[in-house]
């Protein structure tokens, strides 16, 4: 895996048009983020025209990286996280997540980067681990699984606000714990 | 809902929610539209982005396909590029008059020995850039077989010419000897024939009896790409 410098430096060039950091860029990070979309899709076929798509978005908007304020790969990260989503639920309900598709745009611009630390992973396991098990599930599964509010409260038979109560609660309790 | 929480709470909540993707379309809308105005709301929903990211730490990366890059670059771009390794600097510096479309064998042309498929699955020019070696090649579905015509140049004096497939990113893969014949037609493994689809085709100089190493050892001569008939 290329460091956050040599990515970032990579998009930089690719907003300059250079074909080879795009190649470079692709590279270092497609694996990863074929990964993450095969994990969400399950699907091999659908993951690949979503990486496809995922690498047409970045070298088109490889400008807006600059500003917004994440670390590069969870720019990356959270681009295809997203498309996966999208697509996932285009799958299920096909009418309503089309909408939603097109009403979420890239990150916008942030705060000052953030590096990823080496254990954000443990870290934010730990955290996940102070939550009611439900709870977390009802995080992980909505992040990684695209669940929505209806799909949550119907897996855990409650009723949507209920459901909604819940995860908002869940959330600050994670964010809470994240930046003791 | 946010009555419950103070605002900045109702403030992280929904960022939260937002990244998750969990808004309806229209607060999804109201949402962005205080992005724009609001930077502490943007640094909210940036730390969850980077929270939720670590979330992918435990997914094992998974090599896409090698042709996906090309399919990729080739959308964005316009034409196919960027073959790994040794082939690159070769293949990108290639005319477009290299790139012959439809090659045709006239089987009038081929009195005896082996026949040009008369409708291809896949045609390949396969040249040096000054011309010195040109090779025709047109692959026959039916019968595993490319046969390749040999135009222009020859192996030098105690030397062959062989013939290699590469597949995307994949180490270029040995397709034969040419013989001294300038036509011939190769059996192709049928576990390589799917491969020839978007692949490149190149040849190299080697000892005498083709490389004794499985890889190429001697200079690149010529290349060219598989085009799909």
């Amino acid at each position: 895996m290329a460091t956050r410098d040599e990515i970032e430096t990579l998009l930089a060039a690719c907003t300059l048009g250079d074909k080879r950091a795009f190649g470079a860029l692709y590279s270092a990070t497609s694996a990863k983020l074929f990964g993450i979309c095969l994990r969400v899709l399950d699907n091999r076929a659908e993951a690949e025209e979503v990486l496809h798509d995922v690498y047409v978005k970045i070298w088109h908007n490889a400008g807006r990286y600059q500003a917004n304020g994440l670390s590069p790969m969870t720019w990356l990260i959270t681009i295809a996280r997203n498309a996966a989503v999208d697509r996932l639920r285009k799958r299920r309900a096909p009418a309503v997540s089309m909408e939603q598709a097109e009403a979420r745009p890239d990150p916008g611009p942030g705060p000052e980067a953030q590096a990823v630390a080496a254990s954000e992973a443990e870290r934010l396991s730990a955290c996940f681990d102070e939550l009611d098990e439900g709870h977390a599930q009802a995080v992980r599964g909505a992040y990684l699984d695209g669940e929505t509010y209806a799909d949550l409260a119907a897996r855990f038979e409650v009723p949507l606000n209920t459901m909604r109560t819940w995860l908002r609660r869940s959330l600050l309790k994670l964010k809470e714990c994240l930046s003791r | 809902m946010s009555g419950e929480l103070p605002e900045r709470d109702a403030d992280k909540a929904l960022a939260g929610e937002y990244a998750l993707g969990l808004l309806s379309a229209e607060a999804a809308a109201d949402f962005e539209a205080r992005l724009v105005n609001e930077p502490d709301l943007r640094a909210l929903y940036a730390e969850w982005c980077e929270d939720l990211a670590a979330l992918t730490d435990r997914i094992d990366p998974v090599a896409p396909p090698p042709r996906l890059q090309g399919e990729v670059e080739a959308a964005l771009f316009g034409k196919p590029r960027g073959r790994a390794g040794w082939i690159g600097a070769l293949l990108g510096g290639l005319a477009v008059a290299a790139l012959v479309l439809g090659l045709i064998f006239g089987a009038d042309l081929l009195p005896r020995g082996p026949q040009a498929p008369a409708d291809p699955a896949y045609v390949a020019e396969v040249a040096a850039e000054d011309g010195s070696l040109v090779v025709a090649a047109a692959y026959d579905a039916e019968a595993g077989a490319l046969f390749v015509d040999r135009r222009a140049g020859a192996a030098r004096e105690g030397r062959a010419l062989e013939l290699w497939l590469i597949a995307g990113e994949n180490a270029p893969v040995s397709l034969g000897v040419l013989p001294g014949e300038a036509q011939a037609a190769l059996d192709i493994p049928a576990e390589l024939r799917a491969q020839l689809d978007g692949g490149v085709l190149a040849i190299s100089d080697e000892p005498s009896g083709g490389s004794p190493t499985g890889a190429p050892t001697g200079d690149v001569l010529a290349v060219g790409p598989i085009t799909n008939t």
